[in-house]
């Protein structure tokens, strides 16, 4: 077999594929998913009411968008995710940093944290909303909480893996012991800490779904259920899409975050 | 030589706890001096004790017994009178290669004029002028080694520390850094301890060789090898070709046999 008529086969084994067909590859999956899913609905083989068409529930978020202030409920979700998020990564970065640099603040906090990461954060959601009503505060605090413990662990454990000879040639440079944390061992650990960042923001929106649907007057969550009680799944539908979608350009603009903060990590060529 | 000794190691000893109540007696009651300008290599089989005792120089390590005495001083923790260059790369990645180089200097506080100044001199010194502005993940392992050799040279040290510093490095590059630490030994007078397994490479630095014995490690052997009449040679074909190499290759290579067999 000549090298040209191998190179020509669409599955090689272990072979790494090209832009082209990985690109086809992504489209065809979903053509076929939506064909299906066109096929079922125009035939009735599905209860029309249950499963809108495809078509009909772009139509109808492109209508709650534009006419029915939808911008409004997503730009509201955006908010808290961010929100708490933030408020997670405050709290989270310097002491994962501090448990991952000093195994006496490790001794004194790993077992709290570590605990708390068995605990499912949305059964802490009866009690919030009895220590803080309906308003923000509940939806955040559950958000912060789901986050936060997964966060401080894989910080720590990203900071533990900086290499023992960067601390040690800083030590021997002559850098105590802050300056050996502020300036060698963070700026290390700090592409991790994004990736992990990344990581757990896919997380928060999950449990920002959660809060809204149980305990929301607003949001996307909140939109859906008042969907839910006038039989509108298109509606539903399209706001699972638009979750799905924040999710992914979230994790994009991560990605792309993580590129522009951290130049070096590219090679040359 | 008659040169005063700026490291004294006195009746060093040092065991590890292993954990479970073992221990393992890694060195046992060494005693030497590094003179002050001289390049010691310390030499010895594999698991002899040679990284152990370079860290309770640099103070990354205490001993157990004995001190390490610098300047008339007993070490106590890492300074940067001791800076020590490692046998794995320890670029700071995030930096340019001339950030990496004025990294020590910034911690301590020099100014930001003088820090360019000798960082430049000591980019240039190492032959990396070029890269001054890239980053440590677009060069080779060499160029990467020799960042940290500058990097430890323009904090001023008054001991180099190397371990092993080209044990990842090829041949080629190897055998060219050796003459590069010839030059800058020459060029800046810096006291250099270099921990060592090649022969070669021992011989071509070393205006002192300490041998250790393994299991435990103790001093077995200093030896001057005196055939290069107290000069440094920076070219290395010249010194492999002088009366006198050969018969102190093979007078290390026997001791490096015969500890060979004791570790078994
Ligand atoms: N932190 C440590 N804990 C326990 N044992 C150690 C530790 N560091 C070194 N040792 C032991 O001490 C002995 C000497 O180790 P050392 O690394 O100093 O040898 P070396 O001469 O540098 O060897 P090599 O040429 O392989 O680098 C070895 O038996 C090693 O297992
Ligand atoms: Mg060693």
């Amino acid at each position: 077999m000549s090298p040209d008529s191998r190179s020509k086969r669409f599955f090689q084994l272990r072979h790494p594929v090209g832009r082209r067909q990985r690109f086809l590859s992504a489209i065809g999956i979903w053509v076929v998913f939506f064909a299906i899913w066109v096929f079922a609905t125009s035939t009735g083989m599905v209860n029309e009411l249950l499963v809108p068409a495809p078509q009909k529930v772009f139509a109808t978020t492109y209508q709650l968008f534009i006419e029915r202030g939808f911008t409004g409920d997503v730009l509201i979700s955006i908010g808290r995710v961010l929100g708490a998020f933030a408020m997670a990564c405050a709290v989270a970065v310097p002491l994962g940093v501090l448990m991952g640099s000093f195994p006496a603040v490790e001794a004194i906090f790993a077992p709290f944290v570590s605990a708390w990461r068995y605990l499912p954060a949305p059964s802490f959601i009866p009690i919030l909303l009895m220590w803080f009503g309906t308003g923000e505060a509940p939806k955040l605090a559950l958000l912060f909480i789901g986050v936060i413990f997964f966060l401080i662990t894989l910080i720590m454990d990203h900071t533990k893996n900086v290499r023992e000879e960067l601390v040690e040639t800083a030590l021997t440079l002559g850098a105590g012991r802050s300056t050996v944390v502020m300036k060698v061992v963070f700026p290390a650990v700090l592409p991790d800490i994004v990736v992990a960042m990344r990581q757990m923001l896919a997380m928060a929106w999950t449990y920002l779904v959660i809060a809204e649907i149980v305990a929301s007057t607003t949001g996307i969550g909140a939109m859906m259920m008042r969907a839910r009680r006038f039989l509108k799944t298109d509606e539903i539908l399209s706001g699972i899409i638009v979750i799905g979608a924040l999710g992914l350009l979230f994790d994009l603009a991560f990605a792309a975050l993580h590129r522009w903060m951290f130049p070096y990590l590219r090679k040359k060529r | 030589m008659d040169r005063d000794s700026i490291l004294e190691i006195r009746n060093v000893s040092k065991t590890f706890d292993l954990g479970g109540g073992r221990e393992l007696l890694a060195v046992q009651d060494i005693t030497f001096n590094v003179e002050r300008n001289s390049i010691c290599v310390l030499l010895g089989p594999s698991g002899c004790g040679k990284s152990t005792v370079l860290r309770m120089m640099a103070g990354l390590e205490t001993p157990s017994a004995g001190e390490v005495v610098i300047g008339g001083h007993a070490v106590d923790g890492p300074g940067r009178d001791r800076g020590m260059v490692f046998q794995a790369y320890t670029s700071f990645d995030w930096l340019s290669v001339r950030r990496n180089v004025e990294f020590g200097m910034k911690i301590n506080g020099v100014p930001a004029g003088e820090r360019r100044e000798r960082a430049a001199h000591f980019i240039n010194l190492v032959g990396l002028g070029k890269f001054a502005d890239a980053y440590p993940s677009q060069l080779s392992g060499g160029m990467r080694q020799r960042v940290a050799i500058a990097r430890t040279l323009a904090n001023d040290p008054e001991v180099l520390l190397m371990d092993e510093p080209f044990g990842a490095l090829d041949a080629e590059t190897r055998w060219l850094m050796q003459e590069l630490m010839i030059d800058v030994a020459e060029k800046t007078s810096t006291t250099m301890v270099i921990v060592t397994h090649d022969l070669e490479e021992a011989i071509f630095l070393a205006d002192k060789i300490i041998f250790l014995s393994s299991h435990p490690g103790r001093l077995k052997e200093e030896i001057i090898p005196a055939f290069k009449g107290g000069r440094r040679i920076a070219d290395k074909e010249r010194v492999v070709k002088l009366d006198g190499y050969g018969e102190l290759e093979a007078r290390l290579m026997r001791l490096m046999r015969e500890e060979g067999r004791h570790a078994e």
